[in-house]
C-alpha cells in the first residue's frame, strides 16, 4: 500500500476511548474495584474476573462498572498486574511461616 | 663416553634377565646371551676399578640431567619477558586522553533512513529532522498505563529543557500499531500532552523497517479481533542532529533524570562539536 493511499484512507476513525478523559475513568475504576478487594480480602471470592482473578460477590457492581469503562484488553493488563504483585506480596510476607522453602 | 658405557651396562643387564624368560628364541639369542653374560661377568671381575667408573657415571647422570635445566629456565624466563612486554604494549597509559575515535565504535550503530507519514497527513522523512536534537519513542495510542507515563514525561522533558536551559528538543512519537494509530487519532491522542510532539506512522511495512532500524520489539498480543495490546520496549532515542542515535532511556528514568541526562548528552556533544 503506498504512503499517499494509506494518507487518505480511515482518516476520521478516532478511538476516543483510549483518550485522556476515558483513560482517566478507567483508572478511577480500576483502583475502586480493586479498593473494594482490599476492603473484602477477607471474604470468600467466588466471582471470576478475568486471567484468573477471584473476587467475591460483594465486588460485582464496581467490577462491573470497570469493565464498562476500559477496554477488555485492558483489563486483562491490569488483572495481570494485579495478580502479580499480589503474589510478590504474599511471597514477601510469608517468609515467617514457611521455614525451609 | 662414560654415559655411553652406563646405558650399555643397564642395557646389558636387561638383555640378560630377557634370555632367561624367553628359551623360545633361536639359539642366535642364546650366544648371544652367553655372549652378553660372559662380558657381565668380566665387568664384575672389573667391579674394584668399576667404582669410581660409577662414581662418574652417576655424576654423570647428574650433570646429564642438569643439562636440561638451564635450557629450559631460559625458555621460561623467555616466555615471561614476552609475556610482560606484550601487556606493556597493549595497556593504555595511565594519564594519556583516551582517542576520541573510540567513542564512535562502543555501540552498534542504530538509526538509518525512514519515511513516514505525520498527523498532518504529510509524508515525512529523516531529512526533515536534520540540525534538530531529536527525542524519539515508539509507542501507540491504546497503551493502558505505560504508554501515557513515558509520553507525559517526555512532554515534560521538553519543556523543562526550554524553560529552564532554553535548549530545543524536538519530541517525537512513533506508533508501533500503525493500523490502529490513524494520523488523527495521533493527532487526537498527542494534543493532549504537548502540541509540539510530533506524531508519525504510516504503512506497516514502512513502520517495520524504521523499527528495525533502530532494534525495536514490538509485537501484538491479547488479541481478540480489533482489540490488542503492543508489547514494546517502551525506550526513548536521543538523536543528535545529524540523525545519529547517541543514547537509549528506559522506562525507569523519570522525568528529572531523564532532563538530567539529555543535559549532560548536550553539553558533552557541544563540547566535541
Amino acid at each position: 500500500m503506498s504512503l499517499e493511499a494509506y494518507a487518505s484512507a480511515k482518516r476520521d476513525e478516532i478511538h476516543t476511548d483510549v483518550l485522556l478523559q476515558a483513560r482517566q475513568a478507567c483508572y478511577k475504576a480500576r483502583d475502586a474495584f480493586y479498593s473494594c478487594l482490599e476492603k473484602h480480602s477477607d471474604k470468600k471470592p467466588t466471582e471470576i474476573g478475568s486471567v484468573g482473578l477471584l473476587y467475591p460477590t460483594e465486588c460485582k457492581p464496581s467490577r462491573e462498572d470497570y469493565v464498562k469503562n476500559c477496554r477488555v484488553s485492558w483489563v486483562k493488563h491490569f488483572d495481570r498486574q494485579y495478580c502479580k504483585t499480589k503474589r510478590t506480596q504474599r511471597l514477601l510476607d510469608d517468609k515467617e511461616t514457611r521455614r525451609g522453602v | 663416553m662414560p654415559i655411553y658405557r652406563f646405558i650399555f651396562f643397564s642395557a646389558k643387564h636387561r638383555f640378560a634377565h630377557a634370555s632367561n624368560l624367553l628359551p623360545r628364541f633361536g639359539s642366535s639369542k642364546r650366544i648371544q646371551s652367553c655372549g652378553y653374560t660372559k662380558s657381565a661377568k668380566n665387568n664384575y671381575y672389573k667391579k674394584p676399578t668399576g667404582h669410581p667408573v660409577v662414581n662418574v657415571e652417576t655424576q654423570a647422570s647428574h650433570s646429564s640431567g642438569a643439562y636440561f635445566i638451564p635450557p629450559i629456565l631460559l625458555g621460561f624466563g623467555g616466555l615471561l619477558a614476552f609475556l610482560h612486554y606484550n601487556d606493556e604494549r597493549r595497556a593504555v597509559k595511565i594519564g594519556k586522553d583516551s582517542y576520541t575515535g573510540s567513542d564512535t565504535a562502543v555501540a552498534p550503530i542504530i538509526g538509518g533512513p525512514f519515511t513516514l507519514v505525520n498527523s498532518e497527513n504529510q509524508i515525512v522523512n529523516e531529512q526533515d529532522f536534520l540540525g534538530n536534537w531529536v527525542l524519539l519513542y515508539f509507542g501507540y495510542t491504546s497503551s493502558p498505563d505505560i504508554g501515557p507515563d513515558q509520553v507525559r514525561i517526555m512532554a515534560k522533558v521538553i519543556d523543562t529543557l526550554e524553560a529552564k536551559k532554553n535548549l530545543k528538543v524536538l519530541p517525537v512519537f512513533v506508533t508501533i500499531d500503525p493500523q490502529r494509530d490513524t494520523p488523527a487519532q495521533l493527532r487526537a491522542y498527542l494534543k493532549e500532552f504537548d502540541p509540539r510532539i510530533v506524531g508519525l506512522g504510516g504503512p506497516v511495512s514502512a513502520v517495520r523497517q524504521m523499527a528495525q532500524e533502530y532494534r525495536v520489539y514490538f509485537k501484538k498480543v491479547e488479541e481478540e479481533g480489533d482489540d490488542y495490546l503492543v508489547e514494546s520496549s517502551h525506550s526513548m532515542y536521543l538523536i543528535d542532529p545529524k540523525m545519529k542515535v547517541v543514547r537509549c532511556f528506559g522506562v525507569e528514568y523519570n522525568a528529572e533524570q531523564l532532563s538530567k541526562e539529555i543535559l549532560k548528552e548536550l553539553k558533552k556533544h557541544q563540547v566535541n562539536a
